[in-house]
């Protein structure tokens, strides 16, 4: 790894979504949800959704994120999907051809790995992560109870060992959900619901389980972090002694978030923990009026710390202090 | 663990002094994460709960914050090595300036407004606040001695960008280097 200075440390978009020709391929070639039908998105939860081709398009997604600013753009398959939770051969074929084209992006894009669920594979998943990919995304319908970790175990092992990060990111919401609903209902409730569990299923069965990991939760982990009055007031025996230690190894990505519900959460977990992520091409990068140290750390300092091991960061640190 | 004899709510300043103070005495929590590279001052968080943060301070010859408040936190600092200068504002004077050396504390309500600065090379400080740092008002005065307060994110007080404060404090110094009216 190289050594990193901080006026060269990187402007970094952790998360954003792209589907590679090779992923669109695949999701045409299928006959049930998830599928593509032209542009047509199908999926089991959320219904029909019109894809914009354009959002689609390495070259001119390339262009956007340079005029964003950023000097890395990371892409991950989008999980709401459910691509992950498929037949192990389903989920291989798709899985694989996200791979394939993921890696193939051109700069500024790198790109968070994928794994099956329905038969884990901690090799396969190594053997990717080999490939280049920053970390490995699952979707957090994945990781909300004991059964979830137990399953996922073996693949954050992987990511311990190699000393690379989690990403948890919403994933297939329920068919029921969609009943009679608008079209923006999974966005503002269903994704949030899921981050804020899957937030406190990690405090309870990941962080016991995974000392060493590295974790980021997409959007503010639908503003769980704010939760901790609650959780001293309701937890009863359970929060004995838990004084809600900020737990420096976890960091919330800010997408489709804005200055208050930011500000908000730098209140209850410092600004450490804040990561830029845009949720390209489903929202724009939100202008936070923050200060510019603030954005610095969360656009640059914090997303280093998430991505790289420890001792390469304290390099990027005593540089910074240079 | 020493955070764990804490009670379960924000900290009054004799009780963020009493942990800081008993935070010196534990020099394996803080010692390794001294260090003086280059010319600004280098911050390192200690710990942070939902009631309290902790933070080493290590100054240099010429770091100054500028004059600040901590809104609504109290909190406490002691020196654990070197010295460190503290100065209160005073309308129409001379700020009031207190050296803090090693082995000394104090500690201050919301309500305070100073500004920190390292007296001594190679000074040493715990910080302890209560509740957790969140915004600052950062103080300017401007030509005719007229002060304003803008209120910015700890961030430019503890995480600030490289230079930054030292251009800040130095441009703020040079223009104003007292209160005095």
């Amino acid at each position: 790894m190289n050594r990193l200075r901080q006026d060269e440390a990187p402007v970094a978009d952790i998360h954003q979504h792209l589907w590679p020709e090779s992923l669109i391929a695949a999701l045409r070639a299928r006959s049930t949800p998830p599928r593509l039908r032209g542009w047509t998105l199908e999926l089991a939860g959320e219904g029909e959704y019109a894809v914009d081709p354009g959002a689609h398009d390495a070259d001119d997604r390339a262009e956007l994120a340079r005029s964003d600013g950023l000097d890395l753009a990371l892409v991950s398959l989008s999980s709401p999907l459910g691509i992950e939770s498929l037949t192990p051969a389903e989920a291989g074929d798709l899985i694989d051809a996200y791979h394939e084209g993921a890696l193939a992006l051109p700069e500024p894009f790198g790109a968070w790995a994928a794994a099956c669920l329905t038969a884990v594979d901690a090799g396969a998943l190594s053997r990717e992560l080999g490939r280049g990919f920053v970390g490995l995304q699952l979707p957090a319908t994945a990781l909300l109870d004991r059964a979830g970790y137990e399953n996922a175990g073996p693949l954050l092992e992987v990511l311990e060992d190699a000393r690379l990060p989690l990403m948890i990111h919403p994933g297939l919401v329920a068919r029921e959900t969609a009943d009679g609903q608008p079209a923006w209902w999974p966005a503002i409730v269903s994704y949030v619901q899921q981050m804020h569990a899957a937030w406190f299923a990690f405090r309870v069965h990941g962080r016991p389980r995974h000392p060493r990991l590295r974790v980021c939760f997409a959007l503010l982990a639908g503003l769980a972090p704010l939760h901790g009055e609650r959780f001293a007031a309701r937890a009863g025996a359970d929060v004995a002694g838990d004084r809600g230690v900020v737990d420096p190894g976890v960091f919330l990505d800010v997408s489709s978030y804005g200055t208050r519900a930011v500000d908000a959460t730098v209140r209850v977990v410092g600004i450490d923990a804040l990561v830029n992520g845009s949720d390209r091409p489903y929202a724009e990068p939100a202008s936070l009026e923050l200060g510019p140290a603030a954005l610095h750390a969360i656009r640059s300092a914090n997303a280093m710390r998430l991505l790289y091991p420890k001792e390469v960061f304290d390099d990027l640190a005593i540089a910074s202090r240079a | 663990m020493i955070w764990q004899s804490l009670p379960a709510r924000n900290l009054d300043r004799g009780e963020l002094q009493t942990l800081v103070d008993g935070l010196a005495n534990e020099p394996d929590r803080w010692r390794e994460h001294i260090a003086f590279e280059g010319a600004q001052r280098h911050y390192v968080s200690l710990h942070r709960d939902e009631y309290v943060d902790v933070w080493l301070l290590c100054w240099v010859p010429g770091d100054d914050t500028g004059w600040h408040d901590h809104d609504i936190s109290s909190g406490a600092v002691r020196v654990v090595r070197g010295a460190v200068r503290e100065s209160n504002p005073r309308i129409g004077g001379d700020p009031a300036v207190r050296i803090v050396t090693e082995g000394g504390s104090f500690s201050f309500g919301p309500e305070h407004i100073h500004r920190l600065a390292g007296e001594d090379e190679l000074a040493v400080s715990i910080h302890a606040y209560s509740p957790p740092l969140w915004r600052l008002g950062q103080y300017s005065i401007d030509d005719d001695g007229v002060m304003r307060r803008a209120s910015v994110s700890y961030a430019d007080e503890l995480r600030p960008l490289e230079g930054s404060l030292a251009a800040q404090a130095e441009s703020l110094a040079a223009r104003h280097g007292s209160l005095a009216a």
